[in-house]
């Protein structure tokens, strides 16, 4: 008889493979520097934009709008040198070998990472990652990039983006993309709150120096930070007021962008990997991450505000800290 | 574009005279004439740009980090007549066959070395040859599962067997990708023949790990390719095949052994592994039984392969068939196990351990081939007719320390084929690699890899030495006729 023939042969409720440990640990982390690189190219982008929008800036602020992007992505701070320090961050965030995580060096460890897991995804997510890689590695590249930044940029946000989209559409919702989509959301998390909490108090320090226009221009450069200037324009019609501005990135529940989004998300892909591998016990990551999300469903911004800001994404920043650190105890290192 | 061909008095698999295609490749001359090269080259950069964007590439070790490559992808595919291909198949069935039996006879009753076929000393200085597999009884008796037997053709045209690969031969991925772009870029020449399929490969692999899997497990064993990692050079290929037959990937810090079974660690603890088709040389596979400071193997993995609770593939110890020491011998194994002759014949060989030999060697070192017995990839070679008079003084020195790990061969003047080489054709050398694989019967896929020694001259093929390789189409046999391919005998064999 074949194998059709028999009950077993059409059981589409077969448990899901068990996936080795180090493959997860890859998933994730390919997951992580893709998302980061996006980041990285957007707040790059932005930030030249808006230096050019507001013409001549103090030297002070300038200086510090371009550390804030260190700070941002947790580098410490460049060498004096004689360069012009926009230059040099632009530099040094984009096809540096040494940092960590310039751009180069993030494509660079994704598509390594896919590269150990190719049988894990699918075609069309390597073959986005490795032109991505390509795009970044080749020849020309830092010609084009001379060329137009904003354009080079662009392209690997929207490689970045593209590749979000493939392995939501051509890989199955299992343990595997549940990995890809708790590494996405944790990312989004940390930058999302860290690009908050230093631009805030940049802004808030300089605010009475600037003039309305001006001020406005640089919330405007927040959201764009975070890709939200358009779903923030049509929630509050055009309205540039700083404490609606976090309320948004910070607590909005159908936003993809905000941290409350992402939170939900993040514990959801932690909640269905923990059902897949131990049921009916939350583990120590599902626990930070539930509470988490329980405590911004019931938030209000008085409540952040009274706490203070900063106080506030950083003890989130720390719970996100403690998450990976808890994923990878429970489920990389067998 | 094929003005200016010459076919140089060698065997041209393309032209009978520089005005002739032969019959199998009319069709492919006049359409590749009609196309011109400029319209040729904008496919062979296609070509290139879909290797590079899926990632098809080899490691190259020039230097410390190793550099990602294509593998040169040369677009004019080779043409192998069903009829003459039949006989191939035949040839190579029953090669994997003696070799097989061969294996099984030197780790049990050792007959073939009682009966004075081959001598003992060979056997034992062999450095692949593992005591370890000695009265080890491996699933199915089969030792070789997956072999890739290099074929050359001499000036007369006919096909001799150069060596056989029956450790992890590789290359296999580059013929199926190859074949894939050559749809792509060339869909109408490729319709124009009826050219045999090999896309069945990895389920015909997959089919042969699970034929030796354990009793335990026979029903559904759990199969792993086991990798050295993402930095070795054929690193692509094991990935390549762990998607296409949809098995595990694992690197040796993957896997544990407890109670003698092979474990792999999930994210959900431990689960059994039952067949390894694992791509590391035996050296590397159980540091507790080999060398003992290989971080890429599996401690204790020898323990649980000799109790039969998992199995490897290849066998440990194939490494003593395909010995270049031993490769002489293969047509008297042919005769010794199965009382046939063998139908592909060896290129003569001059075997250093032997006196006599060794004197010949040293005497015509200008004019031979030596080959180090226990290297591969066209490393440790010295080819005697493109050496300086220090390199030949150095090999001597080095044959005389070490006679066993020396052998000897006269030039073969490999066929040639057409390549394109700026904007005109140009006759390369080129050799063959079909792959076998031997489960519950021997199967052979159709073609295999065309490897081209794409620098003028050249005879060294490999691709740690700048070769490239061709898409092989093997014609159903109706699709055109050709003579008897085969020598009569090793004497018509012409050398330089």
């Amino acid at each position: 008889m074949s194998q059709l023939g028999t009950t077993n042969a059409f059981n589409l409720n077969a448990p899901a493979r068990p996936m080795l440990a180090r493959d997860a640990d890859s998933m994730y982390w390919m997951s992580r520097y893709v998302e980061r690189a996006e980041h990285i190219s957007r707040v790059l982008l932005v930030n030249s934009n808006v230096l050019t929008d507001v013409g001549d800036l103090t030297p002070h602020l300038q200086q510090k709008q371009w550390q804030s992007i260190l700070t941002i992505f947790r580098l410490n701070e460049l060498k004096p040198s004689d360069k012009p320090v926009g230059q040099q961050v632009v530099q040094y965030m984009t096809f540096n070998e040494e940092n960590p995580n310039s751009l180069l060096n993030c494509i660079l460890r994704a598509r390594e990472n896919a590269r150990s897991i190719r049988e894990n995804i699918s075609a069309e997510m390597w073959e986005n990652l490795n032109t991505l890689y390509w795009s970044i590695v080749s020849d020309d590249a830092r010609a084009r990039f001379e060329d137009s930044s904003d354009t080079f940029y662009r392209a690997i946000m929207s490689g970045s983006m593209l590749f979000q989209a493939l392995t939501d559409q051509t890989l199955a919702h299992d343990q595997r993309w549940h990995f890809t989509q708790l590494a996405k959301y944790l990312e989004r998390i940390d930058v999302t709150s860290r690009v908050i909490e230093t631009k805030f108090t940049i802004l808030r320090s300089a605010e009475a120096m600037l003039e309305a226009p001006i001020r406005n221009i640089h919330w405007m450069a927040v959201l764009r930070s975070c890709c939200s200037i358009e779903a923030y324009r049509k929630a509050y019609v055009g309205d540039m007021d700083p404490m609606r501005v976090a309320s948004f990135l910070i607590l909005r529940r159908d936003f993809p962008r905000s941290i409350r989004y992402a939170v939900s998300k993040a514990h959801d892909a932690m909640a269905a990997i923990r059902r897949d591998v131990s049921p009916g016990v939350i583990d120590a990551a599902e626990r930070v991450l539930g509470r988490l999300d329980a405590q911004l469903e019931y938030a209000e911004m008085s409540e952040i505000l009274l706490e203070g800001l900063p106080a506030y994404l950083q003890k989130m920043q720390t719970s996100i800290d403690d998450a990976a650190i808890e994923v990878q105890k429970a489920y990389f290192l067998h | 574009m094929f003005d200016q061909y010459e076919c140089d008095g060698l065997f041209d698999e393309m032209f009978i005279d520089r005005h002739t295609p032969r019959p199998h490749y009319a069709s492919v001359a006049s359409r590749l004439s009609a196309m011109g090269s400029e319209a040729f080259n904008r496919r062979v950069r296609m070509a290139d740009m879909t290797f590079r964007n899926q990632g098809i590439t080899f490691t190259v070790y020039s230097d410390t980090r190793g550099v990602e490559k294509i593998f040169p992808f040369d677009l004019i595919p080779r043409i192998i007549p069903g009829d003459e291909w039949t006989l191939i198949e035949r040839g190579l069935t029953q090669r994997i066959t003696a070799l097989n039996l061969f294996c099984q006879d030197i780790y049990h009753d050792q007959r073939i070395l009682k009966e004075g076929i081959i001598p003992p000393e060979l056997i034992y200085g062999a450095k692949m040859f593992r005591r370890e597999m000695f009265h080890v009884n491996v699933p199915k008796n089969i030792y070789i599962h997956i072999c890739g037997t290099d074929l050359i053709r001499g000036k007369d045209g006919k096909y001799y067997v150069l060596e056989d690969n029956g450790r992890t031969p590789s290359g296999v991925s580059y013929v199926l990708e190859n074949r894939s772009v050559m749809k792509r870029v060339f869909p109408a020449l490729f319709s124009a023949y009826k050219v045999r399929a090999i896309e069945d490969y990895p389920y015909n692999l997959l089919q042969t790990l699970k034929y030796v899997a354990p009793q335990h497990a026979q029903d559904n064993p759990t199969i792993a390719i086991l990798t050295p990692g993402i930095y070795n050079s054929a690193y692509f290929e094991h990935s390549f095949l762990a998607r296409q037959m949809g098995v595990e990937l694992v690197e040796g810090r993957d896997l544990i052994v407890e109670n003698s079974f092979v474990y792999m660690r999930t994210t959900a603890g431990l689960r059994r592994v039952d067949v390894i088709y694992r791509r590391l040389d035996d050296d590397f596979l159980d540091p507790l039984c080999f060398r003992h400071d290989s971080a890429l193997g599996v401690a204790g993995l020898m323990n649980a392969y000799r109790m039969g609770n998992v199995a490897l593939v290849n066998a440990v110890g194939t490494g003593v068939a395909d010995d270049k020491a031993i490769y002489p011998f293969v047509p008297d194994m042919i005769k010794f196990y199965m009382g046939q002759e063998a139908i592909i014949p060896n290129v003569p060989t001059y075997i250093c351990a032997r006196p006599d030999d060794m004197k010949y060697t040293l005497e015509n070192l200008d004019k031979l081939v030596v080959k180090a017995t226990n290297e591969s990839g066209g490393y440790g070679m010295l080819m005697g007719h493109q050496s300086t008079k220090a390199e030949q003084d150095a090999f001597a020195v080095k044959i005389k320390e070490d006679p066993r790990g020396f052998i000897a061969q006269p030039v073969v003047e490999l066929s040639q084929h057409p390549s394109l080489i700026g904007d005109a054709f140009e006759g390369r050398r080129i050799d063959l690699r079909p792959y076998i694989l031997y489960g519950e019967k021997p199967i052979i896929m159709p073609g295999g890899l065309t490897r081209v020694a794409l620098r003028r001259g050249s005879l060294v093929v490999n691709s740690s030495q700048g070769g490239g390789s061709k898409d092989t189409w093997v014609l159903d046999e109706e699709d055109a006729p050709v003579a008897s391919p085969l020598p009569e005998g090793t004497e018509t064999l012409v050398t330089t």
